[in-house]
């Protein structure tokens, strides 16, 4: 009986392995899901554009769902899992208890954002990104550059990577001048498409005195931009704005200063190497300043001088000069804010 | 304290305070108006998407607001037909088809968002204020008051009408037994389905009046999902205010204050989480209208499909 149980287990690790190296053997296509259009010129766009030159490189087909909004998408990841993804990305905070349930329902493996440590080994893997290394160069830049002495940061939730750029922004700031002022404020708890919100909150942060805003926010970014483009500083010039992930420059209307760009598409690649290497769901990813994953984008708004100063800070972070730590925290990153604008 | 609530910054916190309830006010006193006669409109979320991107279509292209307010109208009208047609007149359930034409609309808008505009985002300039004179000069209230487009004014104006609609004339009659006791009405002579249809067009009209002013005026532009829910707060505020145009009013005016007092508190660095910053403007209009509005109450036949000789 005992002789019989052992071979039965045995047998069932076996082919547990087996499948495993199956599943780890072939990736025939990968799939993104996204809330928005893949033409945000940020965050959806930015994931769209990475899946895609990821499966190219690889040489597997990528399927795109896009513009699913933040509702449930379980019908959405069984559809594509039943089409045979051998891979799912669920781009979205707000889809990462969703994305590990259909995971295990449908044994597809899916990558999620926001859950470092939700990790399975074969079927779930987190890629919280941040670019606070970047978002440190904006904090410099922007406190460089201000004129009133006072800059803001907008953000339509306080999800970890983004919480890691506003604090890292922050730092960046009090490091480049101690005595500019840095606001804060959160549009709403998931308030991503909100662009009206986005608008009224960036009004009244310029109306404090702010002349520089960063803004995090997905559509309600959109809001921001419309903000700072029809809003006077108080000095009567302009405001500038600071993007996050993607790079608005096709619609920009003069008030862009720059964008702290990310790169996704080594972070999807290396997912793919790691679900043929049967190492999926094993850690976490990473962008970065060193393999300009992570860009600050340079725009006729900032001054030549500025610039090469910039660049020199960006050359210390790499070196490990200057170290930016990230602050993933909702709470240790208000409390940052609290410190700086006292 | 931060010292940075000047004059100017408090002015502006309380403006947008002001242009975040205005879209909350028009959708909530249709959906007021709906619930009066009956039919609980639960697709307001859908009208107002539709005028959303209706308004700002319509003031995109020809370059009026109030051209843009009035696609928006119309286009809120066009869906609460559908909702006339299939709840009113063919009587199916009113919250299965309310939730399908919202879900429908956020992605019909969606996906015309996608062609038209996914690559150049485009932006409305500023919309005009109308100054009101004397009032305008008075120190932070002056500006944040009175210096808003003329909708805003009209928008206000609309819960005086809307009162007298209700209280003095035949019309608000009609509307009050449709929604508390149909059969009587029928047995009047008044056709309760026309009454009906009346309501929840003109409710089509004012959500998407409200979705237009969100887009053209609240946000400058239109992108998918822009109403963030707010069709489902007006629907709040019409239930907790319960007939009474004046508490739509003051729950719209109370929500934005309180938003706008969430920024507030968050400038001042008070580090305390936004999730309780931000349950505050919920919190908030629950607590008055439940305790100021309670002695109003609900339609009898609310959400009930009227049917002739119907037991």
């Amino acid at each position: 009986m005992l002789k019989h149980l052992k071979s039965s287990v045995s047998a069932v690790l076996l082919g547990t392995f087996v499948l495993g190296s199956a599943y780890a053997a072939e990736v025939k296509s990968i799939a993104i899901l996204t809330p928005e259009e893949g033409t945000d010129y940020g965050w959806n766009q930015q994931g769209v554009d990475a899946a895609k030159a990821a499966a190219e490189a690889a040489g597997v087909e990528v399927i795109i769902a896009q513009g699913l909004g933040y509702g449930d998408v379980r019908p959405t990841l069984r559809e594509l899992a039943g089409d045979g993804a051998s891979l799912m990305i669920a781009h979205a905070s707000g889809y990462n208890t969703a994305a590990p349930e259909i995971a295990k329902e449908m044994k597809v493996p899916v990558a999620i954002v926001d859950t470092p440590a939700g990790l399975e080994k074969g079927l779930v893997a987190d890629y919280t990104l941040s670019g606070h290394e970047g978002a440190y160069l904006a904090g410099r830049l922007a406190a460089k550059m201000s004129r009133s002495g006072q800059v803001g940061i907008v953000v339509s939730g306080e999800p970890p990577s983004w919480n890691s750029q506003s604090a890292a922004f922050a730092e960046g700031v009090k490091a480049e001048n101690p005595e500019v002022k840095v606001t804060y404020a959160v549009i709403g708890p998931a308030a991503y498409s909100d662009a009206a919100g986005g608008k009224r909150v960036t009004e009244s942060l310029i109306a404090s005195g702010a002349d520089i805003i960063f803004g995090q926010g997905n559509g309600s970014s959109f809001g921001m931009l419309q903000a700072v483009e029809t809003t006077k500083a108080g000095d009567g010039g302009k405001v500038y704005f600071i993007d996050v992930i993607g790079d608005k420059t096709p619609i920009d209307k003069g008030f862009l200063l720059s964008s702290v760009v990310w790169n996704i598409t080594p972070v999807y690649s290396a997912m793919i190497a790691d679900l043929k290497a049967d190492t999926f769901g094993s850690h976490g990813y990473s962008i970065g300043l060193k393999d300009d994953s992570v860009k600050l984008l340079k725009t006729d708004a900032i001054p030549a001088e500025t610039w090469t100063e910039i660049m020199a800070l960006r050359d210390d972070v790499i070196s490990g000069k200057i170290k930016v730590e990230p602050i993933y925290d909702a709470a240790a990153v208000r409390a940052l804010m609290t410190s700086v604008s006292e | 304290m931060t010292g940075l609530f000047s004059e100017v910054f408090l002015g502006a916190l309380l403006f947008g305070a002001v242009t975040a309830a205005i879209p909350l006010l028009l959708a909530g006193l249709g959906e007021q108006m709906s619930e009066k006669a009956g039919v609980l409109n639960i697709g307001i979320e859908g009208m107002m998407i539709c005028g959303a991107y209706c308004g700002f279509v319509g003031a995109f292209y020809s370059g009026s607001l109030w051209l843009g307010f009035l696609t928006g109208a119309l286009g809120g009208m066009a869906v609460a037909l559908v909702m006339a047609l299939l709840c009113v007149r063919l009587g199916l359930n009113q919250i299965v088809i309310g939730i399908a034409l919202t879900l429908g609309l956020e992605g019909l808008t969606a996906l015309l968002h996608h062609f038209q505009f996914s690559r150049s985002y485009p932006r409305l300039p500023a919309a005009d204020a109308t100054v009101i004179p004397v009032l305008s000069d008075i120190p932070v209230l002056g500006p944040a008051l009175f210096k808003h487009h003329l909708l805003v004014y009209l928008a206000v104006a609309l819960v005086v009408v809307m009162s007298i609609i209700y209280r003095r004339t035949q019309l608000g009659l009609n509307l009050q037994a449709a929604g508390d006791k149909p059969a009587a009405l029928d047995v009047a002579g008044v056709d309760v389905m026309r009454t009906r249809t009346i309501a929840v067009l003109t409710t089509g009209g004012m959500a998407g009046l409200g979705g237009a002013y969100l887009a053209n005026v609240g946000a400058g532009l239109f992108i998918p999902f822009i109403t963030n829910g707010a069709g489902f707060l007006g629907i709040v505020l019409a239930m907790l205010a319960r007939g009474r145009p004046i508490w739509v009013l003051f729950g719209a005016l109370l929500f934005g204050i309180c938003l706008s007092l969430t920024t507030a508190m968050q400038v001042a660095g008070i580090n305390i989480p936004t999730d309780v910053i931000q349950m505050l403007p919920f919190l908030a209009v629950m607590i008055m209208l439940v305790l100021f509005g309670r002695r109003a109450s609900l339609p009898a036949a609310l959400g009930i499909p009227y049917e002739r000789g119907a037991r």
